[in-house]
């Protein structure tokens, strides 16, 4: 590892990052992950440090492996979600924001669904603000674990051809995982139906496609995203048979990858819709790596973080 | 740049070492002989711990086991420090339930260190024995940990730095005293 100094006392978007301090992320993250397979799972890291879940929007897995990683850092934590909070009483997000500053917080981690949400905080607050979602902006926490996962498993994420298939435009996921893939020096690939992936996105530096076998011709790595019901309510697309038959990747479509590939997703999978039963349960699948390595992901960043809060 | 004055030149380090190694070798090596493990901190008790195995190897034919050890998690300053410390790779290839171990850093000073990495040793199982070894023993500790083994013993005050430099990370060996009231206003940033 050479010398880096990390200086952030927030994470808000992949954006904001350079490859340099992505490349520190994960090389940090690779001793957090050691200290879950130890006997004592739990570093004191983080003791005396008071880390505050608030989920304004619902999240299952990014606020367990959050809260997971909080634990192991033996930071203390309070989980505020949406229904509970005084922002159905009528206050603004900033009040309740400064609320939970004044309770002596160290770091927030917040998922909201207005896209900069946490950039407007970030420099009201002296508590760190880390990004677990906002709106379809970014969730930069998947694109580190995304980014990790890939370098794991390859060694090196420059000059990898990646494949994201699926519901970019309403995807935070996808828009990290192609600025933190860019950054890093792969060719990133979109795919999916013209309704939801437009031409536009090759402003980003990245290849549209609408056609499933061309976007993952030689891929080195295929990200499938979730097709979510409402979108094909909301007239995306005609069915989710159809997506399924065009963009589905399955064991015809699979033929057309590198024979080393990857084959992931940011979970839940809608299984037989975005991908073939067959294939996320198969050897290409590092879709359950993917959930081992956020929790490592975020213990690095959640420790990098707290490091620069300056109370 | 903050002033910095040599105080042991290569030949220094070099007596320095040895004296360690020999203090390790009498207690464990001569009658009876007791297997032990070495234990580097990082980053300078990396080096010097391999060092030390080499030396010992070559007077006794014994080659005690190296492993690596990162206090960064396990420090009390995170979050007071104004650089956050870089993490470094622990590597711990044995169990360390019921071994002997020695514990190499370069220098002995607050003690924070050591106590942070008895955490972090006590954290991968309960070890048997724990012994420190120390090139530079400068005084100002504020806990109450000593060192077995002693390279030197510099008498330093509080507000200087001592800083061991090896050939394997800074191209010569050399131990020099800093002066950070003399460093330069860009470096206080």
């Amino acid at each position: 590892m050479g010398k880096f100094n990390w200086t952030k006392k927030d994470l808000l978007s992949i954006y904001d990052l350079s490859a340099e301090e992505i490349s520190f992320i994960l090389d940090t993250a690779e001793e957090f992950k050691k200290v879950s397979q130890r006997n004592v799972k739990k570093v004191p890291a983080l003791r005396g440090k008071t880390v505050v879940n608030f989920f304004v929007e619902p999240s299952t897995r990014t606020r367990m492996s959050f809260e997971l990683a909080e634990q192991r850092l033996s930071a203390d934590i309070i989980n505020i979600s949406a229904s509970s909070s005084s922002l159905k009483k009528g206050e603004t997000l900033l009040d309740t924001i400064r609320n939970i500053e004044a309770l002596q917080a160290d770091l927030i981690v917040m998922r909201h669904s207005a896209a900069g949400a946490h950039a407007m905080l970030a420099d009201k607050i002296s508590c760190g603000i880390l990004n677990a979602g906002d709106g379809a902006h970014s969730h930069p926490t998947q694109a580190l674990l995304d980014m990790f996962t890939i370098r794991e498993k390859k060694g090196s994420i420059k000059g990898l051809k990646v494949a994201i298939v699926g519901d970019i435009l309403h995807s935070r996921v996808a828009r990290s995982d192609a600025w933190g893939l860019l950054k890093l020096g792969a060719e990133v690939r979109l795919a999916g139906p013209s309704t939801l992936v437009p031409r536009e996105f090759e402003a980003m530096g990245v290849k549209v496609y609408h056609n499933l076998k061309e976007a993952v011709e030689g891929a080195d790595v295929v990200n499938l995203l979730r097709i979510q019901h409402e979108r094909q309510q909301a007239g995306f697309f005609p069915s989710t048979g159809e997506y399924a038959k065009f963009f589905g990747l399955n064991e015809e479509t699979e033929k057309y990858l590198k024979p080393d590939a990857l084959i992931m997703h940011p979970g839940p999978i809608n299984r037989g819709i975005e991908l073939a039963s067959s294939l996320a349960d198969g050897p290409r699948s590092v879709i359950l790596e993917q959930v081992t390595n956020g929790l490592a992901v975020r213990m690095a960043i959640l420790f990098l973080v707290a490091g620069c809060v300056k109370k | 740049m903050p002033a910095k004055k040599e105080v042991c030149n290569a030949e220094g380090v070099d007596a320095a070492v040895h004296k360690v190694a020999d203090g390790i070798i009498s207690e464990f090596l001569d009658c009876p002989t007791r297997e032990f493990a070495i234990i580097g901190i990082h980053q300078q008790g990396v080096p010097l711990a391999k060092r030390l195995i080499s030396i010992i190897e070559s007077k006794t034919g014994y080659s005690p086991e190296l492993a690596l050890l990162d206090i960064s998690m396990y420090r009390d300053d995170i979050g007071v420090r104004q650089n956050l410390p870089q993490i470094n790779e622990t590597l711990i290839p044995f169990d360390v339930n019921d071994k002997v171990v020695i514990l190499v850093d370069d220098v002995l000073s607050s003690g924070r260190t050591i106590r942070a990495a008895l955490d972090a040793l006590t954290d991968y199982g309960r070890p048997g024995l724990i012994r420190l070894a120390v090139l530079v023993n400068r005084g100002n500790h504020e806990f109450p940990i000593g060192a077995d083994y002693t390279g030197m013993t510099l008498a330093v005050p509080v507000e200087r730095k001592v800083a061991v430099e090896f050939v394997e990370s800074d191209g010569q060996d050399r131990v020099c005293i800093i002066d950070w009231k003399k460093r330069s206003s860009q470096e206080d940033n």
